[in-house]
């Protein structure tokens, strides 16, 4: 079982991975919705935002390599979602494709939704690229996000694991005897599937709160006390908004 | 495109569906912590874990096409809506943190649309069917089959008025092609829903969330509330194909001068050649097209669930 699969990336110590999980989060919330809140041909912002992301990027000694690859599958969609702007977009005719056309107003709105895109999935990248699971959940936890929905992010990142292998021993079964030959048998076999994965995992929460129970739960799941990191949370997250801040002003203007 | 990435809403959208998002999930919480108590972070764990799994496994539609399921709907049914707009809600953020699917910014967007719009508005639809047609376990799958169509098209309606109220394609244009678009999605996510809750209810039916039975005042309002969200759908879908209806509603809202300073000179909502419906389907074909390639050549490594 590969339990640790999503952390896979996230082991490089550095002086990123020194600064506490918040600050880590909170810094790549501010760096993507910077891009995000970027006008339309903001191209000199997008640049300098790209750089620092980048520039953070080799700070955490992230290889490019794993940077590249993590960042391409999800911009390659952007690019698919975003072709649609080029013909969508009323303006100028710059390209005729038959009954269609490429227009400068779609040109300058599929620039720009790359672009912009390109910068806060490398923020994302760069998030994960440092920051293992448990950390992130501490970080939503400080950040006071209902603690419903943190108990339930900690529980399903056990749970998905076993979900996971208990799908892959449902299909084994299922294979073993046979099950399933032809097109609509084999639907009806995965709808069965996932049925009985939803039973099974609605079990094992069942199950779950017993033992919880049994331990004593109150309603409150407790956390170990988060290790000490390095430098000045608060004036680096500060920095960072100042940072995004001046340049998304420099956009404006 | 359910998940919608960063860099192609608009400010003030971006504040608006955080804003609206964030109240109902305040909302959500206190209703799941009163109704659930200490069941309740077991419950949500394995909902959130099933939603997550169930959209990484892809269901053969024919054709060479597959669909996977959202799940909005199904686990709202199963496990109740503010539990399933908690659950989805975890989904979005691991999503939009880990696997850079959806943006950041624009995670409020997507929950309101994923969250609160699919899985809690597609309750409504759902209870709003059964307080019209009683509670029998064929009519529970098939008011959930509806349910799941229409908040998948719900879903994609407003995903096409962010767009468009960002100013990135005409508004009509946007609702037209994320909401068409999201018609076959509706039909796969209506046939998975009613299939797998069917399964769930012939097997296992302690395992699904008992609806609390309402006085008649409610039941009204539940059916009301059910057919009034049903003509505003045709009414978008229709109004979107009139000529400036939804225009002249966005300018009597006021909202032209709030998305005024976000769009570039648009004087004229004509497409530039064959017309809006031309351009339109042309988008959806391209768009299809590109993404099919693409996710068929990423199907053959063979990652599922």
């Amino acid at each position: 079982m590969s339990f640790h699969h999503l952390d896979h990336y996230a082991q490089v110590e550095s002086p990123i991975t020194r600064r506490s999980p918040t600050v880590r989060l909170l810094v790549t919330v501010v760096l993507a919705v910077g891009a995000a809140l970027l006008p339309l041909g903001a191209w000199p912002q997008i640049a300098t935002l790209g750089a620092i992301v980048l520039g953070l990027a080799a700070l955490a000694r992230v290889r490019p390599a794993d940077f590249l690859r993590r960042l391409a599958v999800p911009l390659a969609f952007v690019g698919v979602v975003s072709v649609g702007l080029l013909v969508l977009a009323p303006g100028q005719t710059v390209l005729a494709l038959g009954p269609v056309a490429v227009t400068d107003a779609g040109l300058l709105r599929f620039g720009s939704a790359i672009g912009r895109a390109a910068v806060a999935l490398g923020a994302a990248v760069l998030l994960v690229s440092t920051t293992r699971f448990t950390e992130l959940l501490e970080a939503l936890r400080s950040l006071r996000l209902p603690a419903t929905v943190t108990a339930a992010l900690g529980l399903a990142y056990r749970f998905l694991y076993l979900l996971t292998d208990e799908v892959e021993r449902l299909r084994r079964a299922a294979r073993s005897r046979n099950a399933a030959a032809g097109s609509a048998p084999r639907r009806w076999l995965l709808v069965g599937i996932a049925a009985t994965a939803l039973q099974r995992s609605f079990d094992r929460s069942e199950r779950v709160h017993h033992a919880m129970l049994g331990r004593g739960f109150t309603g409150r799941l407790p956390s170990l006390r988060p290790a000490p990191s390095a430098g000045h949370p608060r004036l680096e997250v500060a920095a960072a908004l100042l940072l995004v801040v001046v340049i998304l002003a420099s956009a404006r203007l | 495109m359910a998940h919608i990435p960063d860099g192609f809403l608009g400010p003030a959208v971006i504040a608006g569906t955080t804003a609206l998002s964030a109240a109902a999930l305040a909302v959500a919480a206190r209703r799941s912590r009163a109704r659930l108590r200490d069941r309740q972070a077991p419950l949500l764990g394995a909902a959130t874990a099933f939603v997550f799994a169930a959209q990484m496994f892809n269901f053969p539609l024919g054709a060479g096409t597959s669909a996977h399921l959202l799940g909005g709907v199904l686990v709202a049914v199963v496990a109740g809506p503010w539990a399933a707009m908690l659950a989805l809600f975890s989904v979005l953020i691991v999503q939009a943190l880990l696997f850079q699917d959806g943006g950041i910014a624009a995670l409020g967007a997507n929950t309101l649309n994923l969250a609160v719009l699919g899985a809690g508005g597609g309750y409504l639809l759902y209870r709003g069917q059964l307080a019209l047609t009683g509670a029998g376990a064929r009519r529970r799958m098939s008011a959930a089959a509806v349910a799941a169509f229409l908040s998948a098209v719900l879903t994609g309606v407003a995903v096409g008025i962010q767009l468009g109220l960002s100013g990135m394609v005409p508004l009509r244009t946007a609702i037209l092609v994320v909401g068409g678009a999201h018609l076959p999605v509706g039909l796969a996510e209506a046939a998975l829903t009613a299939t797998i809750f069917g399964a769930v209810l012939r097997s296992r039916p302690d395992l699904v969330h008992e609806p609390v039975s309402a006085s008649a005042g409610r039941r009204w309002a539940a059916g009301i509330t059910t057919a009034a969200a049903a003509v505003a759908l045709g009414a978008a879908a229709w109004g979107s194909a009139l000529p400036d209806a939804l225009e002249s509603a966005r300018a009597r809202l006021g909202l032209q001068e709030a998305v005024a300073w976000t769009t570039a000179p648009m004087p004229d909502y004509a497409a530039p050649v064959g017309g809006p419906w031309l351009a339109a389907l042309v988008g959806v074909a391209l768009v299809f097209g590109l993404g099919w390639l693409v996710f068929r050549l990423g199907a053959r490594g063979g990652r599922v669930a």
